[in-house]
């Protein structure tokens, strides 16, 4: 099996009844991906398979043969040392918007995903798309606050590369 | 030396492992990959009760790819827990007492090779009639949970003043009986540990846990290690809320990796958390309240009977807060209290974020707005009418040193939720509905409490270009200790907040600094940092003296440099440590700290008092659909009181994540137990509000700077946040429909009834 982790392709061997979770956590090595339940209940394995939001404990590996996944390692570009932290990550620790964070990998993919199609969420859109993440220490509205931060940044940074162009 | 303040403390600071943990980075339990590491599971009883006739394991050990099959045989050492009495076994030995009692534990070289072997184990099992019911269990000739063991582990009444006089002259008395649930901490990182033999017959323990040294304890013990030989480490820790305060998996991950001479990965599933792990106590309490006309409190007499389960746990801390607080932040003269903790076959309790002072919050709250309705008084103005003042003496004998945050939190809630015109906003918006407004007002303890230990150890290191080392064993399990000490560090030493690094608690390089619990760290891991920072700032001030000629009570630090009399200079920090460390001048210091008590506090008879507290009022919105009984929390003002703030943003964070706990506990979480089987382990059957089911919570702090406590006043704000919501939630409902609840949670079933009835 074949499966692009973002942005890169990568041979899978394992037995295809396997998770998807599994398989990045045990065989590629991207820990960031969180087992919170293996029962689809908690949302802390969340990526992104071909575009869409999955609970990856949900999925075997098999339906994700040909696919494109993101993860939380895939949010950041660069890589480091030269890492740029995608605003939302920025966001995230400067509000407070995580404590233990072990839901926070699955809660990024979520707000990620949802600022791909909307660049100026409400309070109602947030709580949407993080409907199905978990978080035990936090009433959520720190992430609130944080992804609205995230998506004003990215606005006023596209604005500034349009004025640029222009 | 007063420092000057540089603006870090009380300023938002982003957690040291901010970076690694939203970039996926941070290494948990489950992330850990060591060379030839196994899997590590373990074989639970089916049953409640039942006697082991025999354990047949010589199927699983010939497996293939299993390295290690021990039962309680194979134990080298102590074969117990140890949070306070060691009934435990680690692995059970001749008879189960409850679901979670481990009977065997398995290392293989993957998961389906380790569930393999569990499932080749033989046990053969004589299921035995259980003790479910506590009243039951309490019976003389009832049979006994652990043999050997009353089943009453503690049975003590606690006298203050007169209360059958109280009683007699009463206007007003209220009496019921109050029943509280089982609760789930439900962290999102199931327990877990590594565990990895070492050179010289050493053993690693990786820990999720709230403290690492008594961890330490309870691994040497297992394997007849001494302690130096035992060092347990705690990575990233993805939630505890207590449920981690004593240790899990940690001694099992050890005793395999020990048998098998291989690191040993032990990660338990999200059933297997939820049917193993220490419980929030249900508690059922038989409540009477005196007032006289004007509503004044004159007496409490309660009887709290609190299911433990088969062992001791933390059931005497619990069920003793719980009698601590049963008087509420009121000027009570008159209490009597009987505390019971009674074995059963039940799912043990023990730890969880306010030790059985959610409960008696339940039911001292709701009491108060009984009396009040009956009274015809107002929820706000009883309670400022008994709220303790500065200089109060509880009806446990302890004199509130600074109370003020009491009355100061009620007010600011009545203003801010223009409570005395609530009634103007639309009562019935619907036929079906019904709003309504509630509120209550907690104390809580901070610290472990009189005569107990409460103690804290940091090491800390500036090197000779000015960056600095901070060691401390204060387990941060997600609420912020980390943050905190380095941000004193930083504040003490005149560096950025970035120019401390803080290792995660390991026993190896930190002394120990107790449990993170009881909403203690921030104060005193917190103070011994000052005390080492204060050290090492001494002696850059010393050198600093020496070279600008100016006397050190002139001199200062500030964002990297020297002050006179406050304004900068030119002399960097930096070149200080570099001058001191070319001169052979230490700049390493060791803080050690312990909460105080005042020797001229009278002297306090209840047990183990605590003598700082957490102050808060919450005020609930409710709307309830009487045709369903479905409650909805349309708003939620919570006012606490924090001392002072070291960190705002951990603090917010505190109290938003302790209400979303708080709702979940008042209307919605119940782990359902029918003859000591737990019916719904899961996350999706323990129901816990996400994020479309909160009201947006509204979070004011206050901050009355308390002596005696943590640095700069600071007080801890763990606890408190959970504590008001259920009884605030519950007055609210009390409010829209006229009915009086009296058992958690108050799920729509419930309420209905009650509406019915």
């Amino acid at each position: 099996m074949r499966i692009t982790v973002n942005g890169r392709q990568r041979d899978v061997s394992s037995e295809p009844v396997k998770t998807l979770l599994h398989v990045l956590r045990e065989d590629l090595g991207l820990t960031g991906t969180k087992d919170g339940c293996s029962s689809g209940d908690c949302g802390a394995c969340t990526v992104m398979l071909d575009g869409r939001v999955v609970n990856s404990c949900m999925v075997m590996v098999a339906q994700a043969d040909g696919a494109s996944v993101v993860t939380v390692e895939g949010i950041a570009t660069g890589g480091q040392p030269a890492e740029v932290l995608h605003p939302l990550q920025k966001a995230f620790s400067q509000c407070w918007s995580f404590q233990c964070g072990f839901c926070t990998q699955g809660m990024l993919v979520s707000c990620y995903d949802l600022l791909q199609t909307n660049d100026n969420p409400s309070r109602e859109d947030i709580l949407t798309a993080i409907a199905g993440n978990f978080c035990r220490c936090t009433g959520y509205q720190a992430v609130v606050t944080a992804v609205q931060q995230a998506a004003a940044e990215i606005r006023t940074s596209d604005a500034g590369a349009q004025n640029e162009r222009a | 030396m007063s420092a000057p303040e540089t603006g870090i403390v009380g300023r938002w600071t982003s957690s040291p492992g901010a970076t690694d943990i939203v970039t996926g980075r941070a290494r948990y339990c489950p992330d850990i990959q060591l060379p030839g590491m196994l899997t590590g599971k373990l074989l639970y009883s089916p049953h409640p009760r039942a006697r082991i006739r025999d354990i047949n394991v010589s199927e699983a050990q010939q497996m293939p790819g299993v390295h290690a099959v021990i039962t309680h045989a194979d134990i080298p050492g102590e074969n117990s827990y140890l949070y306070a009495s060691p009934d435990q076994p680690i692995l059970a030995i001749d008879e189960v007492r409850f679901q979670g009692d481990a009977v065997a534990a398995v290392a293989a070289v993957d998961e389906d090779t380790a569930l393999a072997a569990l499932r080749a184990i033989k046990v053969d099992y004589e299921v035995l009639e259980g003790i479910f019911d506590p009243l039951e269990a309490m019976q003389a000739d009832a049979d006994q949970v652990v043999t050997g063991e009353e089943n009453v582990m503690l049975g003590m009444t606690f006298r203050s003043g007169d209360v059958a006089s109280a009683m007699a002259s009463a206007d007003v008395i209220i009496e019921n009986t109050y029943r509280t649930q089982w609760a789930e901490h439900a962290f999102l990182e199931t327990e877990g540990s590594v565990a990895r033999m070492e050179e010289g017959g050493g053993i690693t323990v990786w820990s999720s846990c709230q403290a690492p040294h008594r961890d330490r304890m309870q691994v040497a013990r297992a394997l007849g290690l001494p302690e130096s030989s035992v060092r347990v480490i705690t990575p990233y820790i993805g939630g505890a809320f207590g449920g981690k305060d004593e240790a899990h998996v940690q001694m099992h991950a050890a005793l395999l990796a020990f048998t098998a001479q291989r690191p040993v990965k032990l990660i338990r599933g999200r059933r297997e958390s939820m049917l193993t792990h220490v419980k929030r106590h249900p508690i059922m309490v038989e409540c009477t309240t005196a007032a006289d006309s004007s509503g004044l409190i004159l007496a409490v007499k309660a009887r709290a009977i609190g299911d433990a389960g088969p062992y001791t746990n933390a059931s005497h801390e619990v069920m003793n807060k719980f009698g601590e607080f049963i008087g509420g932040p009121y000027k009570v003269q008159n209490l009597e209290v009987e505390k019971i903790a009674v074995r059963t076959n039940n799912p043990i309790c023990g730890a969880f974020r306010g030790f059985g002072a959610p409960q008696a919050a339940f039911v001292y709250e709701c009491q108060m707005d009984e009396i009040a309705r009956k009274l015809g008084l107002d929820p706000l103005e009883i309670r400022l009418r008994n709220g303790v003042d500065t200089g109060t003496q509880l009806c446990t004998g302890v004199v509130v040193r600074d109370g003020d945050a009491m009355k100061a939190s009620l007010r600011k809630a009545a203003q801010v939720t223009n409570w005395k015109n609530r009634d103007q906003m639309n009562k019935r918006p619907a036929p079906h509905l019904r709003r309504g407004w509630g509120m209550a007002t907690i104390l809580k303890g901070a610290g472990m409490g009189r005569g107990l230990a409460d103690h804290a150890g940091v090491l800390l290191e500036m090197h000779r270009d000015g960056s600095v080392l901070l060691n401390s064993a204060a387990a941060d399990m997600g609420q912020g200790i980390t943050t905190v000490l380095v941000q004193l560090a930083a504040e003490r030493l005149g560096v950025k907040v970035s120019d401390v690094r803080i290792n995660r608690a390991d026993t190896d390089r930190a002394p120990d600094a107790g449990a993170s619990c009881a909403s203690r760290q921030a104060m005193v891991s917190g103070n011994a940092v000052l005390l080492a920072a204060d050290d090492i700032r001494k002696t850059l001030l010393t050198l600093a003296a020496m070279k600008t000629k100016v006397e050190s009570d002139r001199l200062g630090l500030r964002d990297g440099r020297l002050l006179i009399d406050g304004e900068p200079t030119d002399l960097t920090v930096q070149l200080l440590a570099e001058r001191a460390s070319n001169w052979g001048y230490p700049l390493q210091a060791q803080g050690r700290a312990h909460l105080e008590y005042p020797s001229d506090a009278p002297r306090v008879p209840y047990r183990y008092s605590s003598e700082i507290f957490q102050f808060c009022t919450q005020v609930a919105q409710v709307l309830v659909d009487i045709e369903t009984g479905q409650v909805s929390v349309e708003r939620l003002v919570a006012v606490h009181d924090a001392g002072k703030m070291i960190n705002p943003g951990g603090v917010y964070g505190q109290i938003e994540g302790g209400v979303a706990q708080g709702i979940g506990y008042a209307l919605s979480e119940e782990l359902v137990v029918e003859k000591g089987h737990t019916m719904n382990p899961s996350l999706e059957n323990y129901v816990i509000p996400m994020a479309l089911d909160l009201p947006e919570i509204e979070m004011h702090v206050l901050e009355f700077p308390q002596d005696g406590a943590g640095p700069m006043g600071a007080k801890g704000v763990a606890e408190a946040p959970i504590i008001p919501t259920a009884p605030a939630i519950r007055n609210a409902i009390l409010d829209a429909t006229g009915k009086t609840l009296h058992q958690l949670p108050m799920n729509a079933e419930r309420v209905l009834k009650a509406l019915q009835d």
